[in-house]
């Protein structure tokens, strides 16, 4: 200890102090200037029955996915494949992060809700780009969270604006002044526990799952109450016992190469691994109103890579599962990679959607397209798996395991689908997914749990002198065939929206944004963003006008090109 | 005015937090300690020791937390840290985040050595946790602008092990060869720190 402090010095060391544990702010944050409120969104009370029938809702986009279905088809067919040529921007909004734009916007009457990297919300006038306020989350010292500080936007029921943030809190904002209602701590960063979801607003309850598949967390599914924030009920993805049979084949039938002994030795010396197993929920569930249950894939186990301190299947990471809306119970699961050692986990969200069962007989189903590549194709009466797709992407050395020194297999760990949310054009009974093609190596190194921090297992590394890029892919979900497929230049991550133009809409890492024929895959149009184009479109009308819309901002986790730019379309 | 009144409102708020005069008194103490070897301006005695001034909030209390654990190793800060409380580390951490980076004034590398780096960084995916300008958030680190020696040493004492507080970033070593360490920490160091000095 070093020379005398007066007390004035100490006062004012407090006052320094106590304003710095309040001044936590992204070092991305810091260049920007918050704006003041210009003036209250004339923001329109959202109903359960519009929520509820948003799938054909030709002037509103309600849900991150479109619907409750999530089929992100959007009925409006004003602008189409007669004339998405004259497709021209609206307006630009520039938002105040640049950094990773994972947004899908959620338009309510006139007025657009988006987020941005670090829990930023802006509300817009849709018809102009202006804006009426932006709310800025102030985040907790701590947050500890894989891959980007991404935010996927929001859910908007009745009155309220609802967030979920880094530092893992569910926030209620006033839908008219973007001011404070409530919030609430879902879990503690401290243990891995993030959010970067939009949540689901459904029957007065709002859904929320959890990352952390990278931190040993035990992931959930919870429902809050949207009134009050308090909890409702809470849903393990990760149950007690999650042994499960010993698969040795994935839900495909491929060899896992699993060494059962191995994994029942340490089962006996360690026991059930399940409190620290992962098994994040980041995607918004599909909700059956009629069925009251809700369909979500599960995440990966942790570590990644290393299966040997988590013996066992590893229930319910890596699956498609089915909850009762109203109590959260377990209604029916599928395990697409019992003991994954790769990453794969599912997570691009999964789609109700009426498909041919096995006989020809259509029946609700569930499809979900995966890391593997495949679309998977359930009854979503019991989850069970009816068939899969032709493999979208090349798959080499599946499923060699991982070694110390790096075994080589496609996909990657970033698929095949990432998290994309798929798009479905009924009519056609396809589904859009966009897919990575990124060689890697997988590296498996064992490691005790570093307490909140990166729990990989190993490493992923990516091959540089092989070439890696993407596609747009179409495929009949009634017999798993590709119907077409567009090879594109970069990598692709961001999501797909149909509409009833018989369009696609879709983005690029290299800042193209482009509408696709739906039916043939034919490129109708394009519009050159500036920076990569890695969020979900949404659609909407005004004052007669449709308007397809999306975000321009690049990507953390693969590293695309950032940029802040909100982009409106609508036809000259 | 608006603004003069939220801040004021904070500021009472975070004090009550901080809790009491004798709490700030002991905190200067140790704020004092750190300096010795941090640096009384930011600039670190010597090239192996951290910049801290400008660090992360959320990097600094974990670290913090790591050494009193043990699951980070070091002489002199394992002794340190022994005797911080968890309000200890929230405070120190809170205080040195809030000063600003020095500039080391670190050269550019070369061409060639940029390119190396950035051939590395790119295959193990750097970016996806440090983000696009290395500055990171919260637990992770800023890498741009520290020191280059003391981040050559760190990716060696992870690559073997001998840092053992992370193991990820041990695995990412790994998938990296010794040899290209060197270049990363030379382009990491010669980066700018948005809002540090110099700016």
């Amino acid at each position: 200890m070093v020379g005398i402090k007066s007390r004035a010095t100490t006062a004012a060391l407090a006052m320094s102090l106590a304003f710095c544990a309040f001044s936590s702010v992204g070092a991305q944050e810091i260049e920007h200037k918050s704006k003041e409120a210009i003036k209250g969104a004339p923001a329109p009370s959202v109903t359960q029955e519009e929520l509820s029938k948003a799938g054909k809702d030709t002037k509103q986009f309600l849900h991150t996915n479109g619907n409750y279905d999530q089929t992100r088809y959007f009925p409006g067919k004003q602008i189409n494949t007669g004339n998405v040529a004259k497709l021209r921007p609206a307006w630009i909004f520039q938002l105040d992060v640049k950094e990773s734009l994972e947004t899908t916007p959620i338009i309510v009457g006139d007025v657009m809700y988006v987020t941005t990297s670090f829990d930023h919300v802006y509300a817009l006038n849709a018809k102009t780009g202006e804006q009426y306020w932006q709310y800025k989350h102030k985040m907790g010292p701590i947050t500890t969270y894989c891959c980007g500080p991404n935010n996927r936007g929001v859910a908007v029921y009745e009155d309220k604006v609802y967030l979920a943030t880094l530092d893992a809190k569910l926030v209620a904002l006033d839908a008219k002044t973007g001011s404070l209602v409530w919030e609430t701590q879902i879990a503690d960063p401290e243990d891995g526990y993030s959010e970067t979801m939009a949540p689901t607003a459904v029957n007065g309850k709002i859904i929320i799952g959890t990352n952390g598949g990278e931190y040993g967390i035990r992931g959930f599914v919870r429902a809050y109450d949207a009134k009050t924030g308090k909890l409702v009920w809470n849903f393990d993805t990760v149950p007690e016992n999650t042994v499960g049979v010993w698969a040795t084949k994935d839900a495909t039938g491929k060899d896992l190469h699993r060494d059962i002994e191995a994994e029942k030795a340490q089962l006996a010396k360690t026991g059930d691994p399940y409190k620290t197993l992962g098994g994040g929920v980041w995607q918004n569930p599909a909700v059956d109103l009629k069925l009251n249950r809700l369909f979500f894939v599960v995440g990966n186990p942790s570590p990644d890579l290393d299966g040997s301190l988590r013996p066992g299947d590893n229930l319910y990471t890596d699956s498609l599962v089915s909850i009762d809306l109203d109590t959260g119970k377990y209604v029916c699961h599928l395990q697409y990679i019992p003991h994954d050692v790769w990453d794969f986990d599912a997570v691009s969200p999964a789609v109700l959607v009426d498909v041919k069962d096995k006989d020809g007989k259509v029946i609700p189903g569930v499809i979900h397209g995966g890391k593997t590549g495949f679309v998977y194709v359930h009854n979503r009466k019991d989850c069970s798996l009816i068939r899969f797709s032709e493999p979208m992407v090349a798959q080499e050395n599946m499923w060699t395991l991982p070694t110390p020194e790096g075994a080589r297999m496609l996909p990657g760990a970033n698929g095949g689908v990432e998290w994309s949310p798929m798009a479905v054009n009924p009519k056609l009974a396809l589904t859009y997914a966009v897919n990575l093609h990124q060689p890697m190596t997988y590296q498996v190194q064992s490691s005790p749990y570093p307490d909140g921090k990166l729990w990989l297992g190993g490493a992923f590394k990516v091959i540089p002198t092989e070439a890696s890029f993407g596609n747009v892919t179409a495929v009949n979900y009634n017999t798993g065939k590709i119907k077409w497929q567009v090879k594109t230049p970069e990598p692709m991550m961001g999501g797909a929206l149909a509409t009833a133009g018989d369009l696609v809409f879709t983005g690029e890492a290299n800042g193209w944004f482009r509408a696709y024929n739906a039916e043939s895959g034919k490129i109708l149009w394009s519009f050159q963003c500036g920076a990569g184009v890695n969020a979900p479109p949404s659609a909407y009308a005004l004052g007669g006008k449709e308007y397809v819309v999306v975000g321009a901002g690049g990507n953390t986790q693969i590293d695309f090109k950032r940029g802040n730019n909100i982009i409106a379309f609508t036809l000259n | 005015m608006r603004q003069a009144v939220i801040g004021l409102g904070l500021l009472v708020a975070a004090i009550s937090t901080v809790n009491n005069p004798a709490f700030a008194d002991d905190i200067a103490d140790k704020i004092q300690l750190c300096s010795g070897c941090h640096g009384e301006s930011g600039i670190p005695q010597q090239k192996t020791t951290p910049v801290i001034w400008g660090q992360n909030q959320g990097y600094i209390y974990v670290q913090l937390r790591d050494f009193k654990a043990g699951a980070r190793k070091n002489d002199q800060m394992s002794a340190i840290a022994a005797d911080l409380s968890k309000d200890d580390m929230k405070a120190l951490a809170a205080h040195f985040s809030g000063l600003k980076w020095p500039n080391l004034q670190q050269p550019s590398p070369s061409k060639d050595v940029t390119k190396h780096a950035l051939t590395v960084i790119g295959s193990i995916g750097c970016t996806s946790c440090h983000l696009e300008q290395y500055q990171g958030n919260s637990t992770t680190p800023r890498l741009a602008g520290q020191q280059a020696a003391y981040l050559l040493k760190t990716m060696t004492d992870f690559r073997d092990h001998s840092r053992a507080n992370n193991p990820g970033m041990s695995d990412l070593m790994n998938a990296a060869q010794p040899a290209d360490l060197d270049p990363i920490a030379q382009y990491l160091a010669s980066l700018t720190v948005i809002g540090g000095d110099g700016q």
